[in-house]
Order: structure tokens, then sequence, then C-alpha cells
């Protein structure tokens, strides 16, 4: 398939509706607007023919998803941080009546209002659960335009399969900046009721074939809720143990393995590049998935033998560095490097970071 | 005799690269003012690379709030001097598709200085890689919509179909055709085709039709879109 020249905004958008996703309802906000602005004007082309909606609110999107999921149709909102704030006790709603459904952060600077630039503050909010109750999400961090595209597929597949909603943590950078990529073919999804039971597709009173839908979050017996966090924590063990994802780079003859996620990886990949071709071997382990975290794979990064020393990178005040601490359990000795906000980074502060570790072992 | 050159386009055809290099060949030979009217999106615009210009003699204006942390982007009062000042060349690069309604409030300023002697040019820049501008039937909606909101007729097309740095002379050839239509069906001429040297050599000792290809714009790159200058130089 020939490439495009697409913004990350674009790349999300037409990847969801390739993969089959004909119900958007979102709500402006920067600096992922283009998405919702793809939206409204190609799920009225004639090859989509979809639903495009601009709710009052982030609220109302993402009850309208909630709506739209319990008829078991691929359907997704969008937002960025403060509005993915606003929409925490639906996406807790979703994830107790078990509906698959794509959620996206294009993240920005916080707390607050705080910035429109590029930001990694919403790491605990999307993986330690921003909504109320015992819950996960799936979540992916892409870390290019590419990569973005991929993880829509895969969001929208695992969310069917688990019955749970997915979540695509990208931020600013990844949002506007513009790629070649290339993209999936389209994808006419139709509901398969064998795979869906569950799903409200419409009952005929005077012909009643199988059971009615009932999709709810409420649960009037404690016993109830019991089964109903049984069957919730179950599926976690299974998305734990099948679904975890994760890049290992440059891990060969690394000396020090730098973890960090997103654009941030990105930008430490550029420095261990760099570095390689001075002779001093630095490898990472990116998180490709925040939620399940890869917590093996970090610990056996941290651990191979050559490895002396961890470096967390992220662009916030260390928020993914606790799921490292717990991987790397007190085996291997762990340095952060990071900014809160919008602050992204820079190649040459970690390579002066990395520099430092090196002078000092 | 003042010149105003405007471009509109679809967003990502490369208007704010076309508008620095206009700039800068501008401030050879005279003075020369770049506005800075992408009111649309606050990332990746012009005053970026507002250290570019030291020097040059090029003068700048951009929106308020432009490359801050927050979205309010509002047009600067200064703009008036674009049309009560002395100048030869005033380019003035608006944001991508609605971005071109910016303009139209400056109508009367501008028919103003075209019956004063001025000449104004709107450029219509197109990349036809980009997912809304890929056929002619797309390049002729946004036109007419881009001119409606502009208050302007489109002059004629800079054809810069590009794939960033990854542009081969099969985009510009693949490009070349679905201009060469849009500009048949609309009879808005195609005045330049844009290119970096390398790539748009090889695609003018082509054959081609003359009036489907204009006058060669060879492209220097300022804006750093690829992921390693962007990383180096930030964002």
């Amino acid at each position: 398939m020939a490439k495009k020249l697409m913004k990350g905004s674009e790349a999300i958008a037409e990847a969801a509706i390739r993969n089959g996703c004909r119900f958007f309802f979102g709500y402006p906000i920067t600096p992922q607007t283009e998405i919702p602005e793809y939206f409204s004007e190609r799920m009225f082309e004639e090859d989509v023919n979809g639903c495009f909606l601009q709710a009052e609110s982030e609220v109302s999107a993402i009850n309208m998803v909630y709506g739209a999921a319990t008829t078991g149709v691929r359907a997704m909102t969008s937002s960025s941080s403060p509005g993915i704030s606003l929409k925490q006790e639906g996406i807790s709603s979703l994830c107790a009546a078990e509906l698959p459904c794509v959620i996206v952060n294009v993240m920005r600077g916080g707390p607050g209002i705080g910035s429109i630039q590029a930001g990694q503050g919403d790491y605990y909010q999307a993986v330690k659960g921003g909504g109320h109750g015992d819950y996960h999400l799936i979540v992916f961090a892409p870390s290019s335009v590419q990569e973005a595209i991929d993880c829509m597929g895969k969001a929208f597949d695992l969310a069917d399969k688990y019955r749970t909603p997915a979540m695509i943590c990208a931020d600013g950078i990844i949002a506007q900046m513009m790629e070649p990529v290339e993209l999936p073919e389209i994808r006419d999804y139709k509901v398969d009721p064998a795979k869906k039971p569950w799903a409200a597709t419409g009952y005929d009173c005077k012909n009643p074939v199988g059971q009615r839908a009932d999709v709810t979050s409420l649960y009037v017996e404690t016993e109830e809720l019991d089964v109903l966090h049984e069957r919730l924590q179950g599926t976690y063990k299974v998305i734990e143990a099948n679904e975890v994802q994760y890049e290992a780079y440059n891990m060969e003859k690394a000396e020090i393995v730098v973890t960090a996620f997103g654009t941030v990886a990105r930008i430490a990949k550029s420095v261990i590049d760099e570095l390689e071709g001075q002779g001093i071997h630095v490898g990472m382990l990116r998180p490709i998935t925040l939620w399940p975290f890869p917590y093996e794979a970090v610990h056996k990064a941290a651990t191979q033998p050559g490895v002396k020393a961890v470096l967390d990178v992220e662009m916030n005040a260390g928020q993914m560095l606790d799921d490292v601490k717990i991987a790397i359990n007190g085996a291997q000795k762990i340095e952060f490097l990071g900014h809160c906000g919008s602050h992204l980074p820079t190649v040459e502060e970690i390579k002066a970071k990395i520099l430092a570790m090196k002078e000092g072992m | 005799m003042k010149r105003f050159i405007i471009l509109v386009g679809n967003y990502g055809s490369g208007k704010t690269e076309i508008a620095m290099n206009f700039a800068l060949n501008a401030s050879k030979t005279g003075k020369t003012l770049l506005i800075d009217l992408d009111m649309i999106n606050t990332y990746f615009r012009l005053s970026d690379r507002r250290d570019l210009f030291e020097g040059t003699g090029v003068e700048m204006i951009a929106p308020h709030f432009a490359n801050s942390g927050v979205e309010m982007l509002t047009v600067p009062a200064e703009i008036a001097k674009a049309f009560d000042m002395d100048w030869d060349t005033v380019i003035i690069d608006l944001g991508g598709d609605a971005g071109a309604s910016a303009l139209g409030q400056y109508h009367n300023k501008l028919e103003l200085a075209q019956k004063n002697g001025a000449e104004i040019v709107l450029y219509n820049v197109v990349n036809t890689n980009r997912p809304m501008a890929g056929t002619p039937e797309k390049l002729l909606r946004l036109m007419e919509s881009m001119e409606r909101k502009a208050r302007w007729k489109v002059t004629g097309f800079i054809h810069n179909t590009n794939m960033s740095y990854e542009t081969t002379v099969e985009d510009l050839e693949a490009g070349y055709g679905i201009v060469k239509e849009a500009s048949e069906r609309s009879g808005v001429p195609v005045l330049y085709t844009a290119g970096k040297r390398e790539v748009l050599d090889v695609f003018l000792g082509r054959e081609h039709e003359a009036r489907f290809v204009g006058e060669p714009f060879y492209l220097e790159t300022y804006m750093h879109r690829d992921w390693d200058s962007l990383t180096k130089k930030g964002v």
C-alpha cells in the first residue's frame, strides 16, 4: 500500500476507521482536535458511512461511547489530559459493564489546564486507574505515528477479545507531527452475535430467540459484585500473561539500560545510536503496553550480564519509575531523569546523564 | 511596486516552507515583511524559525501567544503595517484549509492596495500525498471553500507534492497527474512545481506538459519536521 504523509491525529482517526470503527463521539481540545476534525469529514465519505458526533462535553462523549458499545459496534472517543479526567466516571462504568471501546488520550502538560505542549503526566491516571473501583485498561504508548496506527488496530482487537476498554496514550508530539506512514486495508466490521452474545442488537418479543441483552454496571447484591470482580480479575490475569508488549533495543552489549515510553523513548533512542557510534553501549527497554506492564522483561534487561545501571527517563516526576522499581525489585541501581509538565528531556541532557553515570561506574 | 504573496492550501501542503523560501529570496532584492497568520494550529509554525530571519532583513509578524503553552492565537494589530507601510514584498502564510478565513477581514484593504498598483497573488499550495487532498475532486472542493473563506480568488497552484524527508520523484509524478486534472477542470494555472533540487531536477528532465509544471521552485528545507532535526533543534 502506498504511503501517505499524515499527522498523528489524522493517522489515529484513519486507523480506527480502517479497523472497523464507525462511531466517534468527542469534544475538541488541543492538541488532539484534529482527531474529531478528521472524523467529522471522513465518517461521512461513501466508503465509510459512519457516525461522527460532537458531544456537548467530554462526559457526554464517553457516555455516548458506552451507549454505542452496548450494541457491540466498534466505538471510540478521544481527548487530551484535562478532557480525559472528565471522562473517568464513564471509563470506570465501561470497565464495570465490560464494554469494549477505545479511548485516545493525547497527553499534554498538567496538572490542571496545564499546557498544550506534549506531556507524559497521565501515566498514573491511565495505568493505576483514574476512575473509581478495581479495574484496568489495556494501555498502549506509541512512540511514532506509524506505531500509533498499529496500536489502534491492536487496541480495538484486544478490547473486543477481552470485553474491556483500551486506551492509547499518545502525546502532543505524536498527534501533531507528520510522518510518512503505511495504513492497513479498510475493514468493514460486522457485529458477530456468536462472538458478542451480550450485545444489545435488538430483541423481538414476538419471536424471542436467545437472551435479552442486559448491560449494566450496577450490582445490588454484594455477592453479585463479587462475581463480577472475580471475572474481571480473571480477565486481567489472562491479559497480563498474554498481551504484554515492549521493545528491547540495542541490548546485546548494554552496560546501561534506559527505560522510557512514547516520544521520550524515541529521543532516548537517538542518544543510544549516537553513543553506540562512540563505543558506549546503552540499551533500552521500552514498554509499548503500559498496562500490562512488562515487569519480567524490565527485570531481565536490568539484570542481564554486563548491565551496571538503569536510567529511567520520563516527561513527568517519575510515574513509570514506580513500575520499573517493582520490576527490578532492588536487583539493580536505578537513576532517574525527567521533567514535569511539557518540559521535554533533550538529547543533550540524556547523553550528559548517561556519560556521568558511566564515569561513576 | 508592492507585491503581496498569499499562501493557502491543505494542511501539510508545505505553505510555511514555501513562505520561508519566498521570504528569503525576496529579502535579497527588497524590503520584505513575512506574516505568520496561521490561526488554526499552534504547532510547527513559521514563527518557530524566527531565528533564521535574524540579519536577513526579513521582518516577521506572528499572532499573539504563538509558540506558547496556551491556545489563544489572536491577530496582532501590527498587521496594519503590511498595507500602510512601504514594502517590496509582503508574504502571508495562512493556516491550512479553514485557516484561509483569517484573510477575509483584509478584503477591503487588499482591494485598495490593488487599486493603488500593488500586485496580489494568492497561491494554492498542493501536496497530493495528504489524505484530504489526494484527488482532483478533493483539491477543487477545498479550493472553492478556501476562496470563499479568504474572499479572494486563487491566482494559481504551487504543486508541492512531497513525502517529507522520504520524497522521491515518483511523488511529484503522481501529484502532477492530479494537479493537471484539477487545473484543467478549474482553469486555474499551475504556476510553480516545487521540490528539493535533487528531486525537482529529475522530474523536470522527464516529459511533461509545460503548462502544468510552471516555473521550477527549488526549495530549501527550513522547518524541522523529521524526527532527528526535531529532537536536535527543539520542537
